[in-house]
């Protein structure tokens, strides 16, 4: 009991309510989701639309909740959530959340990866109610127009980067013997390829935009554009990655599901790049704050 | 097959993009004792690939926005040769009140082609102030320096942390690095002409604890020095740090033991006399010059714009089109040709 009370007593601040609810209705968008996947393999499809625009509901509703959640802890602590591990993990949700609802509603090809793609989101969600909503000192090299392009670039490459290995995963799912008569009445591997690919390489774009954003703001910020610290070289590493699965895509005849592979591999990178990189580095680039 | 299309190959790309991402491993991992050269030698073979391939590739000469992007890489490769060869990094400490001049960087760093007009960089240091939140967590630096208004007379900025002072092309950049430093006047005896200089003492607060350095005059014995220094410092609250509130008593060892200080108070040393004119402050600047910055930016934007065209030209209004195959029949192939063309030449 004391236990929960210390937990509680650290967390009950503003936006925490507003984050909780928003933790609430992704996962109702996961659990309807899943019905939707078991009511197409039985092949009712007017029961799939019914539960795809449910999905679209509750994903809505969780991104305006994490929207009242950012804003209020903006407000708290007079800062936007580009500091700690906290705040990066509470604004990916929602602005992942939000890139994957207006896809999700734009293309309907891609609504089965809701299977795949929530339960990405929800590793974020359980890691945020472990952490401590404190606030931090905002770093003045932060008060810099660039670093809203390079987050905003950022966000993009990150949830179309998202899309894309969603539609990997279903193939990779569907090699599984046990999980291949669920997902049966999906589209072909060659079209979730081809669509994942076409994610990938708009991923790629933005991914070229964040970079291209974060070495002017690093000019500004530290004098430099390009210094090689653990996030620049991640995130390269993540750049290049991308270019050469799409290179390898081209030079080989790369099979269905390796090339699935490398999505996944490349979105591993590039969560590694954002949630990794403040495991030894609590605010992104603090080495040279 | 010709030897530049071999080395146009898109295998080739693959190896090349593989040979860098285990470069830059390597050089991550341990930048001291891995040369720059394992940096160099892939990113050279990339270079030569890629020209090769823009130059005998005909499925990048077809599409103007993937040539754009293509030959947009191997400008910003040059455009970054370039910019090593010319690039100019120094620092500066500027006392309040002292004007720029060449001979007090250090730390340089600088391009066998640089050209070397940091001379013509005019300003004067003025007063500065950073601010600090609970926990001494350094907040925005608020430099003021004047410049040259090119009508004879003098203007005033502020420059700090993300707003460098630029001049001439040379990027000055505050630094965490700044302080105190008390005005002394050297009087030797016998009737020698009087010295006067500064003594920038360590970074303040990062060395609050420690305000100590030595001062040789000409003539005159090496002198140790502390600095008591009142800037109002208060841990656990928010503070701004600003010369022109602090007051500093100086200590400065005689042989008959330590004397202390005030603003305009002398002491007879071996030599000649010491005096205490006033507490000034120094800031440290970073210096930066990269004649390719501006272009490096251009270029990288332009490239990615032509990939944006590309993609938009290739895969644009087309495949929202598409529909879901459960749903709607074969309508989902409208917009995914090659795919769809799979499928069919499977089935």
């Amino acid at each position: 009991m004391e236990a929960v009370k210390d937990w509680l007593s650290v967390r009950m601040v503003a936006e925490m309510p507003w984050l909780w609810a928003g933790l609430a209705a992704y996962a109702m968008a996961t659990w309807t989701a899943l019905e939707g996947i078991r009511l197409r393999a039985a092949g009712a499809m007017p029961a799939v639309t019914v539960r795809e625009g449910r999905v679209l509901f509750w994903l809505m509703l969780g991104v305006g909740l994490l929207t009242v959640s950012l804003a209020q802890r903006w407000v708290r602590i007079g800062h936007g959530p580009f500091v700690n591990l906290f705040e990066l993990l509470v604004s990916q949700l929602f602005s992942l959340g939000l890139v994957y609802a207006v896809v999700y509603w734009r293309f309907p090809q891609v609504r089965p990866t809701a299977v795949v793609v929530l339960p990405i989101l929800w590793i974020l969600g359980l890691w945020v109610l472990m952490l401590e909503p404190e606030a931090v000192p905002y770093p003045p090299t932060y008060y810099n127009d660039w670093l809203w392009a390079h987050v905003g670039f950022g966000k993009l490459f990150l949830g179309f980067a998202l899309v894309g290995t969603g539609l990997a995963g279903l193939i990779l799912a569907r090699a599984h013997p046990r999980l291949e008569p669920w997902l049966r009445r999906l589209p072909p591997d060659e079209v979730l390829d081809n669509l994942a690919w076409r994610f990938m390489l708009l991923a790629f774009v933005f991914d070229s935009l964040m970079l291209i954003a974060g070495a002017v703001w690093a000019q500004d910020a530290w004098g430099r554009y390009w210094s090689w610290d653990a996030l620049e070289t991640s995130s390269f590493l993540t750049w290049l990655a991308l270019g050469g699965a799409l290179h390898a895509r081209l030079a080989y005849r790369v099979p269905l599901r390796l090339g699935a592979a490398f999505i996944v591999t490349v979105f591993v990178l590039a969560f590694l790049t954002y949630f990794g990189t403040p495991f030894y580095s609590e605010a992104a680039h603090k080495g040279i704050i | 097959m010709s030897l530049g299309r071999r080395l146009a190959s898109l295998k080739l790309t693959v190896v090349g993009m593989l040979l860098l991402a285990v470069a830059v491993g390597l050089r991550y991992g341990d930048p001291d004792r891995v040369s720059v050269w394992v940096l160099v030698i892939p990113m050279a073979l990339l270079a030569l690939n890629l020209l090769a391939a823009i130059a005998t590739n005909p499925r990048i000469h077809r599409r103007g926005g993937l040539l754009a992007f293509h030959v947009s890489l191997l400008v910003l490769v040059i455009l970054a040769a370039i910019g090593r060869l010319t690039l100019y990094e120094a620092h500066v400490e500027l006392l309040e009140g002292q004007a720029f001049s060449v001979s007090q960087v250090f730390d340089v760093r600088a391009g066998p082609l640089h050209s070397g007009e940091l001379h013509r960089v005019r300003f004067v240091q003025g007063p500065w102030t950073v601010s600090y939140s609970p926990g001494l967590v350094r907040g925005p630096t608020r430099s003021t320096v004047h410049v040259p208004d090119g009508r004879g007379g003098w203007e005033s900025r502020v420059v700090g942390d993300d707003t460098p002072l630029v001049l001439e092309g040379y990027r000055f950049y505050t630094t965490f690095n700044k302080g105190f430093a008390p005005i002394l006047t050297w009087i030797p005896d016998g009737g020698g002409p009087a010295y006067t200089g500064a003594v920038h003492m360590p970074s303040y607060p990062l060395f609050d604890f420690r305000q100590v350095n030595t001062w040789t005059p000409p003539g005159g014995p090496e002198l140790r020095l502390w600095l008591h220094v009142d800037a109002g410092l208060k841990g656990d609250e928010a503070w701004v740090l600003d010369g022109r509130r602090a007051t500093a008593r100086l200590a400065v060892r005689t042989p008959e033991g330590r004397v202390e200080l005030e603003p305009g108070e002398s002491v007879r040393l071996p030599g000649g006399v010491l005096r205490y004119e006033r507490l000034s402050t120094w800031m440290g600047y970073k210096i930066f010059y990269d004649p390719t910055l501006r272009w490096l930016f251009v270029t990288s934007v332009l490239g990615v714009l032509g990939l944006a065209a590309h993609y938009w030209r290739r895969f644009g209004a087309g495949w929202m089109a598409a529909r879901d195959p459960a749903r709607s029949g074969r309508d989902w192939e409208a917009g995914l040709g090659e795919a769809a063309a799979a499928v069919r030449r499977r089935s």
